[in-house]
């Protein structure tokens, strides 16, 4: 009797611990979002981590607009509230002249008025596709975004009609397509680069099979793509090659997607370092260790690479510097002491990054600073 | 605390499954399969332990009853000669819940594999990268396919099938050892007891992924299949006095 208490009284115990486990946050993390900025004309754009798009104002450093995403609702029986969760957003929004447009992870893709904030379309206009994780892309009439669903979708940018749709490339798609004038690069976890065509979206001849997985989202660069794989490497593939024209290896995985140029690649690593590679050879011409991963792509502004870690702390490096023994030091370093993923954006001098603290910084490179700051919480 | 848990059970546990899964045919389930059996073999002497105590507690159920009709009125003298009994047979009642208070973390630490390994949401993929033992094989299996048989074993199996086999197999495994009994109060305990644990259970089944109610299953029908070894169907086969 006491014994099947004492069973009963553990087993409720146990069942509790679990349930209190899968919530919090050390058990599995919920999709929050780490979006990026973007720059307008006078404002920016960005979502926050309450599901909301916003614009900011930089002359009047106040919120213009925000528009909030409803949520679909994905939970399952009994699940930890997941129907009251804000909707996620993981991809920098892209603005052109009066639109800004941003996939979200309820999985739906979106046009909002610039000015207002006011939804001009939606796609799909009923129900949803996959989970958007990767940024859009704008080039031309059209948008470009792969979905969780495993496809890339081509929309008209006025209308958000939908011009094509790929074939299923992969469980999901998690990073955005390489759009070039020839051919649209995808690249899987399952290890593939595609290539598509830009008109149709059908598959081209020149697809490359790695036995690793590519992580990070590809970029190009004089016929070179190059991406980070699972296996902590850094490999560039020749389009319409066969094998990696190089390999560099990472102490983690290269998560985000590098930026080349003047003939070299600097690549960010989760191992908390930045690289700066020869773009033809793959040779390490310098590196820095800023000790905490790096989710952030680097950015490059005239003679300056930025680069900012998971910690929020951003180093500022002049690219023409060749350190003799390889070992970079930054020139500045700002820190917004919180905690940073999402892409950076450098408008007028000024870098605009988007804390997980749901907080906007605006920081100084000449004065090596903070200038401003804002909260994007909404009331 | 954190990196300790990390160190020394969440990414063993987490790489292993994943170089199963490599070895096992890119299955994700074959691997959570296999370290049910690991985790069950590494028990099993204490499941042994537990399932002899039963069975010697089952033996001693007819002088148990002498004591409920002797002292049925006195609950706290009862008490005291139920556990002498006890200790005179060398049963230790508390034994039997080991097993599954070790087996919590492996829950725990199983909910938490799960949820990395099948890049359930970008922030798990993101967090994956810490854990991972730099090896070829572990990157050569990313990424691992979430589909095992008709579940999604990073989401609660939408169908009942799974809720029902977790309950009905704890169901099987708690009547095996469930003696009968002659009070009332007693009687009605036991119903509550072989009824709530399988129900809590296929509750659960339905809101975590079903990847942990699969070691469930497997862990239950295990523990039927070892209880079977030593004593029978137990009272599975017997009716319970009316």
């Amino acid at each position: 009797m006491k014994q099947r208490k004492i069973l009963l009284f553990l087993g409720m115990l146990c069942l509790l611990g679990l349930t209190v486990t899968s919530c919090m946050s050390g058990g599995s993390q919920p999709a929050q979002g780490w979006s990026g900025v973007a720059s307008g004309d006078d404002a920016l754009y960005m979502g926050s981590m309450g599901g909301e798009m916003v614009s900011v104002d930089t002359e009047t450093r106040t919120l213009v607009w925000t528009h909030a995403f409803s949520s679909v609702s994905s939970g399952g029986f009994m699940s930890c509230g997941q129907t009251s969760s804000p909707v996620a957003i993981y991809g920098t929004p892209v603005a052109t002249e009066d639109l800004v447009y941003i996939g979200i992870y309820s999985g739906k893709i979106y046009a909002l008025n610039a000015a207002t904030g006011q939804v001009r379309w939606a796609y799909p206009k009923e129900g949803s596709i996959g989970p958007v994780v990767g940024s859009p892309v704008v080039v031309g009439d059209v948008v470009y975004v792969s979905s969780s669903d495993g496809r890339v979708y081509a929309l008209d940018t006025t209308y958000g009609e939908l011009k094509w749709k790929s074939e299923v490339l992969d469980e999901k798609l998690w990073t955005p397509p390489l759009v070039t004038l020839d051919a649209i690069y995808v690249s899987t976890f399952d290890g593939h680069i595609y290539s598509l065509s830009p008109d149709d979206g059908s598959l081209l001849p020149w697809v490359f099979k790695s036995d690793v997985g590519f992580v990070s989202a590809p970029v190009f660069s004089h016929g070179i793509v190059a991406v980070g794989l699972f296996d902590n490497s850094l490999c560039a593939v020749k389009a319409g090659g066969s094998a990696p024209e190089w390999s560099f290896l990472g102490d983690s995985w290269f998560w985000a997607a590098p930026v080349v140029e003047d003939g070299i690649v600097y690549a960010a690593c989760l191992d908390g370092k930045i690289y700066a590679l020869n773009a033809e050879t793959g040779e390490m011409v310098w590196e820095f260790d800023s000790q905490e991963p790096i989710v952030a792509s680097p950015v490059c502004e005239g003679d300056l690479l930025l680069v900012v870690n998971e910690s929020g702390n951003m180093y500022v490096f002049d690219t023409n510097a060749r350190p003799a023994d390889k070992n970079m030091k930054p020139i500045k370093t700002i820190s917004v002491e919180a905690e940073v993923k999402g892409a950076l954006c450098v408008h007028e001098g000024i870098v605009y990054v988007r804390g997980q603290n749901n907080v906007l910084y605006a920081l100084d490179i000449d004065k090596g600073m903070i200038d401003w700051q804002l909260s994007l919480a909404v009331e | 605390m954190a990196d300790l848990w990390n160190l020394i059970i969440l990414n063993p546990m987490l790489n292993g499954l994943i170089a199963l899964s490599s070895i096992l045919f890119s299955s994700f389930g074959g691997a959570i399969l296999v370290l049910t059996i690991i985790v069950r073999l590494i028990l099993y002497p204490l499941t042994i332990k537990q399932t002899k105590s039963t069975k010697a507690m089952q033996e001693l159920q007819p002088k148990i009853q002498e004591l409920q009709k002797k002292y049925g009125k006195n609950q706290q003298k009862l008490q005291q000669e139920t556990m002498k009994l006890y200790r005179e047979a060398g049963i230790n009642p508390a034994g039997c819940v080991l097993p599954l208070v070790i087996q919590f973390p492996v829950w725990i630490a199983l909910y938490q594999s799960i949820m990395r390994a099948l890049f359930t949401t970008p922030e798990n993929l993101l967090g994956l990268a810490q854990h991972l033992y730099n090896s070829s094989v572990i990157a050569q299996a990313l990424p691992l396919s979430s589909h095992f048989l008709w579940l999604d074993l990073g989401s609660p199996d939408s169908t009942l099938l799974l809720a029902v086999i977790v309950g009905g197999t704890m169901w099987v495994q708690q009547k095996m050892t469930t003696a009968p009994a002659t009070d009332p109060r007693q009687k009605s305990m036991n119903n509550m007891m072989l009824v709530m644990m399988p129900f809590m259970f296929a509750i659960f089944t339905m809101m975590f992924p079903s990847g942990l109610a699969l070691f469930w299953a497997a862990s239950n029908a295990i523990g039927i299949a070892i209880q079977y070894k030593i004593m029978g169907w137990g009272y599975l086969k017997v009716r319970h006095p009316s």
